[in-house]
């Protein structure tokens, strides 16, 4: 009950922002002190494993959440441009080639914003609605 | 286990040990494909008894970091079609020079097709295997040093590759060696557009009884003609070409190669595929139609007629009849579909046509399920 609340209070902030879309209520978050510049492409290459670095050439580390979550679903959708079991076929074909680790994958917006918090070089995705005080939030849309 | 995997088993655990704060990797994958043809024809192993035998195969891949830059990596595979023998099929080292250009050395895959890399992880495509008529080549791991190299510019992003090294496999005939192996592949990318050269060649040798039997026969009438019908260190030519248009909701690919050893009995084989599917949510109904043109012109005909008249009729039995043998022409037109179970299950089955240009008694029906699983 609480989190459909809170989806409707994104539903409507983006409505009044003009946000081209409805359903962008996923933003993308970094550590406070983080100051590169970040769009949807440049995260979808870092969550991709294609870009290593930020563009301030800092180590970026994804921080992805579990697969099933809103969250995950609406990210590979919206920024990954495909759905979580397409993103997974595609890091199966990087794993077993050693070309790439998928990045690391925790519970919930909670965990990801304790994570970004307490790491500089960290990125994540939450819920608009989760945003808190400790790190950055990036709209992508 | 022979000595080249017993080495990289023991340069690998030396690495285990050597970095202490080693991260180390365990992921694997199965897949247990069950399949039935037709009665009374036989298509790919299977036969008209249902039988998991011919494609299932379970892996694990376990792979550490030595430090920054370097990466072990060792794959077991147990296939169903080996008696579920296990077998490192791939260990190799990578080094990450750069954050876009990474070298391996070891043994590991040929970049010869797009799905070269992932053919063994079926969750990794829509179909239940990929399209033999193109994939069903001798020559899939190499013993040697791979280079990649990985970028972008603006919305384009492509990928090089060069491979040099040895392999060894084998086909219907028998043994089939490559040495001075040299493999270039370019792949770009862009939103939906996907596109991939690949070119390779190798002193080839193929070494099989019944090959055997008939050059050393030619052999007693004309050398220069059996060596020039034998494969062996002669210049083998690999080309290939891939296209793919993906806009999420369906997409359309293909891929065309062609395998070419000219200085013998073996026929250029021309093959290609092309698959297209829509996707409905967990679902993804294709069709792939595949053709290999194995069947070119008969050669050294002139050398033939170029012997004494006496020796003629001998020779161009050994020199048709080899070049006929091995000629195959066959299409193949398949309907599947993929259903994602989960981000790690996907369940599959197909339906296929196989039809023979050289021989109507090897045309055949197959049914076949899988599942796919990653962890």
């Amino acid at each position: 009950m609480l989190k459909h609340t809170v989806k409707k209070i994104a539903l409507t902030a983006a409505f009044l922002l003009g946000s081209t879309s409805v359903f962008a209520e996923v933003v993308v978050i970094v550590h406070p002190s983080n100051s590169a510049s970040i769009d949807a492409k440049s995260t979808q290459r870092i969550f991709l494993g294609k870009e290593k670095k930020f563009s301030t050439g800092k180590e970026a580390i994804p921080i992805n959440q579990a697969a099933g979550t809103a969250s995950r679903n609406s990210f590979d959708n919206d920024t990954l441009g495909r759905n979580s079991a397409q993103v997974s076929a595609y890091w199966s074909k990087l794993v077993f080639t050693g070309k790439g680790i998928p990045p690391k994958e925790v519970a919930d917006d909670a965990e990801v914003i304790a994570m970004v918090a307490a790491n500089p070089d960290a990125i994540g995705y939450v819920d608009s609605g989760s945003v808190t005080a400790s790190v950055k939030a990036i709209a992508l849309n | 286990m022979n000595n080249f995997s017993k080495t990289v088993v023991l340069l690998t655990s030396l690495g285990f040990a050597a970095a202490t704060n080693a991260e180390v990797r365990i992921n694997g994958f199965a897949n247990l494909v069950g399949g039935i043809t037709s009665s009374d024809d036989a298509l790919y192993g299977y036969d008209d008894s249902f039988s998991f035998k011919s494609e299932s195969s379970f892996a694990l891949q376990v792979s550490a970091d030595i430090n920054d830059k370097m990466t072990a990596t060792g794959q077991i595979i147990a296939r169903g079609e080996d008696d579920y023998d296990a077998e490192f099929e791939w260990a190799y080292f990578t080094f990450n020079a750069t954050d876009h250009v990474s070298i391996s050395a070891g043994r590991l895959r040929l970049p010869l097709f797009k799905y070269s890399a992932s053919r063994d992880v079926g969750y990794s495509y829509h179909w239940v295997n990929t399209p033999r008529a193109v994939y069903a080549v001798p020559f899939n791991n190499l013993d040697g040093v791979r280079v990649d190299y990985a970028n972008y510019a603006g919305d384009w992003e492509y990928n090089l590759q060069l491979a040099v090294g040895t392999f060894s496999g084998d086909n219907d005939l028998g043994d089939v060696e490559g040495k001075n192996v040299i493999v270039g592949t370019a792949e770009v990318q862009k939103d939906w557009f996907k596109a991939r050269v690949v070119a390779g060649r190798g002193k080839t040798t193929i070494d099989a009884d019944a090959v055997s039997n008939i050059i050393n026969a030619l052999a007693q009438i004309s050398p220069e003609l059996a060596n020039d019908l034998d494969l062996r260190d002669d210049s083998g030519l690999f080309l290939g070409v891939g296209l793919e248009a993906d806009f999420y909701d369906w997409f359309i690919s293909g891929e065309f190669t062609s395998i070419n050893a000219e200085d013998s009995f073996s026929p250029e084989d021309k093959a290609f595929y092309i698959t297209a599917g829509l996707r409905f949510g967990a679902f993804t109904p294709s069709v792939t139609y595949e053709k290999l043109d194995g069947r070119g012109e008969i050669r050294f005909l002139d050398k033939v007629a170029a012997l004494p008249v006496a020796f003629q009729p001998a020779a161009t039995a050994a020199v048709v009849g080899l070049q006929q043998a091995v000629a195959d022409e066959y299409e193949v037109l398949t309907l599947g579909v993929r259903y994602d179970y989960d981000t790690n299950i996907a369940l599959k089955a197909d339906i296929s046509s196989y039809t023979s240009d050289i021989d109507d008694s090897l045309d055949s029906g197959l049914l076949r399920f899988a599942v796919n699983y990653i962890f």
